[in-house]
């Protein structure tokens, strides 16, 4: 008889209590959470619910593996059915997490020699956050894509070298217009690893303009937001 | 829930001593019939089960002939599947009123609740405790009041194969899948990504062809995923290979992306058969994008060409979706020209249908039915002639045919490129291979079978 018991079953749902609401800008926010025994790696994201609710959505996860909390980063949609309700969210409630799911990120090794570009529309820079926060050595640039320069999430985190603000209806970014008007006029590494977050017609557009630059397309990696 | 129906307790032994999941071996007299819908893998588990009820001296039977014990292995992965399954169940139960009503699989996981609050069923059974069905099935038999949820929870708690409603059997190495494609239940249903460790899979190839099977297929829900300490799937196919005996390994459905050389190398393996089913989905990168897939059409169409370059007559299928939502004519019409360029011999097309809970629920611009219908009869069409046009490539070519249904006179499997494959010869016999010259074809469409002559016997 061979042994069949192997694999226990991982429980992955756990509530947590709301610790603390950052309020970024008017429509967006962060929830700040007890990290507990969550363990993760940067760029992964959860689903998070609401005690109650029986629905749920997906989050990258904003916070670094080694913060203290876990964070996640929510714009909320005019008319939508779940961010009203994460907004109406007090500290104290209890959210439901799942995960973390995913393989949008790199190994710990690849971070100390590689050379990566981030690109990012509005909210999507949540896992290239945690990146960040979890690499503080790492080698990277990050194009964030925004509206209006408001939208530039906690940007003094990043160093001023690295964090490119292409910001489409005010001229206070680093460069006026879409992020991928700004991307045709760069020059990579040829050894650059690119990951890109956010909708996905960005994505869609930057990958074109990427593979027009000829890098191919085990270089590039996505995460697309809904 | 138990309901406890109709408990058949007077010529059985009580199950004390035993643990969960352990079989009896005292059922004799008792008569047990399976459905199974959806994947190889729902058949692979309904193949563990049937071999466990066997063993246990249950008398394997079909829904027709008034079993004590009907398992249903159901599917959700479309709103088709969920229809197919409850229509199964409810003809199930109406048929044997006095039966055990078992309803397992992931339709099971989706709608749970639902289907405890019927009185037609007796157990629902979730998919990481289905490989206790029979611990279920004893213990209600022998007066014990047992619940499903009591039952012990792993996924890969399958014996090998051994009495098998099929002529290959499979060897489960993996389950769940945690890359959550925009349109796909199946994480909700079958969890999270999870790998049988090496041995217990060398173990359970070893016992399935000691029990006689000639060819196994390794399955699972996202099989390129299998990761077992430093052992990769590439790793692990190897040492499947490495097993001693004569037998025939295929790979069931494998998702297009993580491949590299030393994967196509591995085909050179003689036991190794050279078929893929990789699922393209859509031939639109837009499209592939909103549904979160890990590859584009470049990097598909590189693994095509990268396998056609060493095995020119290597034989792919594929899954696609029609009608996913925000899908253009455009969109459409770049499906249409992958399926043709990749030459797909058969091409499973799926209608999109919302599954409840995935992200996709979410998407705008849902697609009208009529136009997905459309849709799909424009890809089942091209499928046809890809088909046709594969086959005829074939023509005069050598197949080792595994043989599945024999008569007297004709005998009829699948050769080494999975294609289906007729031949006229005495007395041959099932679970056989014999090396088949390809001369014609017989019957048309989708039912279309390739024709050939008797050349030898290969075991």
């Amino acid at each position: 008889m061979m042994s069949l018991i192997k694999h226990e079953i991982k429980i992955d749902e756990s509530f947590y209590k709301v610790e603390e609401i950052r309020q970024l800008t008017r429509e967006t926010f962060s929830l700040i959470l007890p990290k507990a025994r969550f363990a993760f790696k940067a760029g992964q994201h959860i689903s998070l619910g609401i005690y109650g609710d029986y629905q749920s959505r997906e989050y990258s996860i904003y916070s670094g593996i080694k913060d203290d909390h876990l964070e996640v980063l929510v714009k909320e949609v005019n008319n939508g059915y779940f961010t009203p309700k994460l907004r109406k969210l007090k500290v104290g409630d209890l959210v439901e997490i799942h995960g973390p799911f995913g393989n949008f990120g790199m190994e710990p090794k690849a971070t100390e020699t590689g050379k990566f570009v981030f690109i990012a529309s509005g909210t999507g820079i949540a896992p290239f956050r945690s990146i960040a926060r979890t690499y503080p050595e790492i080698d990277y640039a990050l194009i964030h894509g925004v509206r209006y320069t408001t939208e530039a999430y906690d940007r003094n985190e990043y160093p001023g070298d690295r964090y490119i603000l292409c910001s489409s209806r005010d001229t206070k970014g680093t460069y006026h217009g879409r992020l991928t008007g700004y991307l045709k006029n760069c020059t990579f590494a040829a050894e650059t690893q690119f990951y890109l977050c956010g909708n996905s017609d960005m994505i869609f557009d930057a990958l074109e303009i990427l593979k027009e630059m000829g890098f191919e397309r085990d270089q590039i990696h996505c995460e697309v937001y809904f | 829930m138990s309901k406890n129906k109709s408990p058949h307790t007077d010529s059985l032994s009580p199950l004390s001593g035993r643990g969960l999941g352990e079989a009896s071996g005292e059922a004799v007299g008792l008569r047990v019939a399976f459905k199974t819908l959806g994947c190889r893998l729902n058949q692979y588990e309904t193949d563990a089960l049937v071999t466990d009820f066997d063993k246990a001296g249950y008398q394997l039977v079909s829904f027709d002939e008034s079993p004590d014990v009907v398992v249903v292995n159901t599917c959700t992965v479309t709103n088709q599947s969920d229809q197919k399954s409850r229509t199964v169940i409810s003809q199930a139960a109406r048929k044997n009123k006095d039966a055990v009503v078992v309803v397992t699989g992931c339709m099971a996981n989706n709608f749970k609740e639902k289907l405890e609050s019927q009185d037609n069923i007796t157990f629902v059974v979730e998919n990481n405790r289905k490989s206790s069905v029979l611990a279920l099935v004893d213990a209600h038999f022998s007066g014990e009041i047992l619940h499903p949820n009591q039952l012990p929870q792993d996924v890969f708690r399958y014996e090998p194969v051994q009495k098998s409603l099929h002529t290959r059997s499979a060897v489960k190495i993996q389950d769940g899948c945690d890359n959550f494609c925009t349109f796909c239940i199946i994480p909700m249903v079958r969890g999270r990504a999870v790998s049988r460790p090496v041995a217990d899979v060398l173990e359970s190839v070893r016992k399935t062809i000691e029990n006689g099977f000639k060819e196994i297929v390794i399955t699972g829900v996202n099989i390129g995923r299998y990761e077992d300490g430093e052992t990769r799937f590439e790793d692990l196919l190897v040492k499947i290979l490495d097993v001693p005996g004569d037998f025939r390994v295929r790979i069931s459905s494998l998702e297009p992306d993580g491949f590299g050389d030393r994967f196509v190398e591995l085909f050179s393996h003689p036991k190794l058969m050279p078929h893929l089913h990789l699922c393209l989905q859509s031939g639109s990168e837009k499209t592939l994008l909103r549904m979160r897939r890990m590859y584009d059409v470049g990097q598909f169409r590189k693994t095509i060409h990268q396998f056609r370059s060493f095995y020119p007559e290597f034989n792919f299928t594929t899954d696609i979706i029609v009608g996913f939502p925000g899908e253009t004519e455009e969109e459409f019409h770049q499906t249409i020209e992958a399926v043709k360029e990749f030459n797909f011999s058969h091409v499973h097309t799926f209608k999109y249908s919302v599954r409840k809970g995935t992200r996709a629920e979410r998407l705008e611009n849902h697609v009208p039915e009529k136009i997905k219908t459309a849709r799909s009869l424009q890809i089942r069409e091209l499928s046809e002639e890809n088909k046709l046009r594969y086959y005829q490539s074939l023509l005069g070519k050598i197949q080792n045919v595994l043989v599945e249904k024999a008569t007297k006179t004709k005998a009829s499997g699948y050769g080494d490129l999975y294609v289906p494959v007729e031949f006229q010869g005495k007395d041959i016999q099932k679970n056989t291979v014999h090396t088949i010259k390809l001369t014609g074809f017989s019957g048309e469409g989708e039912r279309l079978v390739l024709v050939g002559e008797l050349v030898g016997l290969c075991v």
